[in-house]
């Protein structure tokens, strides 16, 4: 209620202000003036006290003051004989005029300047509140747009301006507007530079109409703008900090790799150095069965690297982010089908069951990246799985994703070790008894989730399953339904 | 034209190059190498090879845009080599005039039974056109429109036919989807993968024995498909 008089000191409200006080002392006067006969001059002159007080208290000094006066003169001009002139001819009533003059205008000041300080501390009290609100809101951002949005945001509920615009220089330079409405075709009423311990980092810019804008509000706005600037330093200290923490993480995986990959691509280069120089020396004869099996041993190894070759790149395109499928719509079992041919020649010691129906729906997927996955899962799985056992792959709609299983009969994993199996180079066994870069799985995870899919792993009874999960919706549309011909030629 | 066949290899890497040119040469092919674009260009007008083995990543101009220019003047077979993971730009050849594709590193066998197909292919588009194809105990005649399992007629619709009509003649290249679908379906339809899919697996229930292993037309992943006939 009493924020009314200072939230806004425009030309309108000083105006009804004025206006009011003068329509209160206005009734006051015509109620009083129909009981003239029964009061006493000097009641009406100690009544129209009250009015007065509680104008100066409601609307400050200036209406006060006024009301004094217009008061002093309606109480002279319908109260004090002879009625309606200005002139006095008691000395009596002249005493109460006065005194009343006096009292009226000595009341109105104090009340008034009671009142002033007691504004000054109200918004001091509110400068602080809204400084305080900011710096909550503005603490734990990290992100330089979601910051400046907040400080846009505040200033323009604070500054009961039209329409807020900041600018951010630097590296990555943006401006942000309010969006509600238009930019106004005019420079701004209002610019405050953003400045930083070292240089500024941006400019406030405000427009508001009405008269000048105060100068506590010009001090307010500048707080506000040593606050964003302190959240925007902060986030940047703290987004330098997570970058050099990546790079840390990033140098010590590329390590990692690096010894893994040595490790990984030295075996079947010695294999290949053996046979080759060994063929070559003549060492071997040339009818002997030896030469064969040297001669496909190179081949064997020379295939493996490729592969390894060809995992380390996904790796590193999914790292980057540079793997995005290239979708089309794709019949699963004919995917499947195109890696069981492929892998013919390394299941020979497993039994590779499919039961992948070829009327599922048709899912948007890229063809070559899902044949990776099913090969990554396929030859983990035969990796662990003991020989002579059952790898089988499954498939099944369920609502709108497509659920894909590939179970073996492998040693089961320890729950903890269930989700990190798909990090790079995790393994739960000791490195050099099983040979791969450790990189298939975390390839098929990010195969998986580069398609919206989602993959995990579970122990089960005699075994060890992958499951995947595939959206049937492309950009929301559903698999599409064909225009089949059934006429024969 | 003499008897042994003229290749020409363009690849900038020099193993490569020394690679193949033993081979085939050791096959009785004649061979010339270029190691840049504009060399092979060249080359190629110089002596109009039966057959061009066009690595797509060189070192001074795109393989693509090498493609292009070489159909702007020659129907000669061309085989592009790529990198795994390059299906954009073997797409890219294929659809530009390229006949068939290798992915590096591969077999030397690979390479030769490419060659072979691409030849038989061009001598075949400039004469004696084979209307009739076998492949298996499929026998397809292109003339009457006649397709046999063994002695038994296999029914087909009037688009598994075009489909099957199109890959036959076309036996031993590889089809773009795009290409495939342009042909059979029209321009307008040259998106439409899922048409092709789903017209594929009926063709092969019709056709090929085990269709879970398709023999004779087979999927060639991220590019298209290709019919594999008889020699």
């Amino acid at each position: 209620m009493n924020s009314a008089p200072m939230r806004s000191s425009s030309f309108l409200s000083v105006f009804w202000q004025y206006l009011l006080s003068a329509i209160v002392i206005a009734s006051i006067t015509a109620i009083f003036f129909t009981l003239r006969e029964a009061l006493d001059t000097t009641l009406v002159a100690l009544l129209y006290l009250i009015p007065l007080g509680l104008i100066t208290a409601l609307w400050g000094l200036g209406p006060g003051i006024t009301s004094a006066l217009i008061t002093f003169l309606s109480f002279n001009y319908f109260f004090i004989k002879p009625y309606y002139t200005l002139a006095v001819h008691q000395p009596a009533d002249l005493v109460i005029l006065l005194v009343f003059l006096i009292v009226a205008v000595v009341i109105s000041q104090m009340v008034g300047r009671m009142q002033a300080s007691l504004a000054a501390s109200t918004a001091r009290e509110r400068e602080a509140t809204q400084l305080y609100e900011l710096s909550t809101a503005l603490a734990g951002f990290q992100d330089d747009r979601a910051i400046v949005n907040i400080l846009a945001k505040q200033i323009h509920a604070v500054s009961h301006g039209e329409y807020v615009e900041i600018h951010i220089l630097g590296a990555q330079p943006f401006v942000f507007q309010l969006s509600e409405i238009d930019l106004p075709n005019r420079p701004p009423e209002l610019t405050v530079p953003i400045q930083a311990a070292r240089d500024v980092l941006g400019e406030i810019r405000l427009w508001k109409t009405g008269s000048a804008i105060p100068s506590s509000e010009k001090r307010l706005l500048q707080t506000f703008a040593s606050q964003g600037a302190l959240a925007l330093e902060r986030a940047r200290l703290v987004q330098a900090e997570s970058r050099a923490q990546v790079l840390e993480e990033s140098d010590h995986l590329k390590s990692i790799l690096l010894s893994s990959v040595s490790h990984e691509l030295r075996s079947p280069l010695s294999t290949i150095k053996a046979a080759a120089s060994s063929l070559r020396g003549h060492e071997v004869n040339w009818d002997s069965p030896a030469r064969e099996e040297l001669i496909a041993a190179i081949d064997d190894e020379a295939d493996h690297l490729n592969m390894l070759v060809g995992n380390l790149l996904d790796m590193s395109r999914i790292e980057s982010g540079a793997l995005r499928p290239k979708r089309e719509w794709n019949i699963l079992s004919e995917i499947v089908g195109g890696v069981r041919v492929r892998m013919r020649h390394l299941a020979v010691d497993h039994q590779l069951e499919i039961e992948v129906s070829e009327d599922l729906p048709l899912i948007p997927v890229d063809y070559v990246q899902m044949e990776q996955v099913f090969t990554n899962l396929v030859s983990n799985s035969l990796k662990y799985a003991p020989v002579n056992t059952v790898v089988r792959i499954c498939a099944r709609a369920e609502g709108e994703a497509i659920r894909v299983q590939v179970f073996n009969h492998g040693p089961q994993v320890p729950p903890e070790h269930l989700e990190r199996i798909f990090d790079k180079f995790y393994r739960i066994t000791a490195a050099d008894r099983v040979t791969g870069t450790g990189l298939g799985l975390s390839i098929c995870k990010g195969i998986v989730e580069a398609h919206g899919g989602r993959i995990w792993a579970e122990n089960v009874p005699d075994g060890l399953a992958f499951n995947f999960t595939l959206p049937l919706t492309w950009d929301g549309a559903p698999p599409p339904r064909l225009p089949l011909d059934t006429e024969s030629e | 034209m003499s008897n042994t066949p003229h290749i020409l290899v363009i690849d900038d890497e020099p193993q490569i190059l020394r690679a193949i040119r033993t081979i085939l040469t050791e096959k009785q092919f004649r061979v010339t190498t270029a190691s840049r674009g504009e060399e092979g260009l060249t080359l190629a007008a110089a002596n109009e090879p039966d057959l061009v083995i066009l690595d797509l990543g060189l070192p001074d101009m795109d393989g693509v845009d090498v493609c292009t220019r070489l159909r702007e003047w020659t129907q000669c077979p061309i085989i592009v080599l790529s990198v795994r993971d390059g299906e954009r730009d073997k797409v890219a050849a294929l659809d530009r005039g390229a006949d068939d594709y290798l992915t590096k590193p591969f077999g030397i066998e690979e390479l030769l039974a490419r060659v072979r197909v691409a030849l038989r292919h061009s001598t075949n588009s400039q004469g004696n056109q084979g209307k009739v194809v076998r492949a298996g105990t499929l026998t397809i005649d292109l003339a009457w429109h006649i397709v046999k399992r063994g002695d038994e007629e296999v029914k087909l619709t009037g688009t598994e036919y075009k489909l099957l009509a199109h890959l036959a003649a076309n036996r031993g290249r590889v089809l773009t989807h795009q290409s495939i679908l342009t042909n059979v379906w029209g321009p307008a339809d040259a998106d439409h993968t899922e048409y092709l899919r789903v017209y594929m697996r009926q063709l092969r229930k019709k056709l090929e024995t085990d269709p879970e292993r398709p023999q004779i037309i087979v999927t060639e992943p991220g590019i298209g498909y290709r019919f594999i006939a008889d020699e």
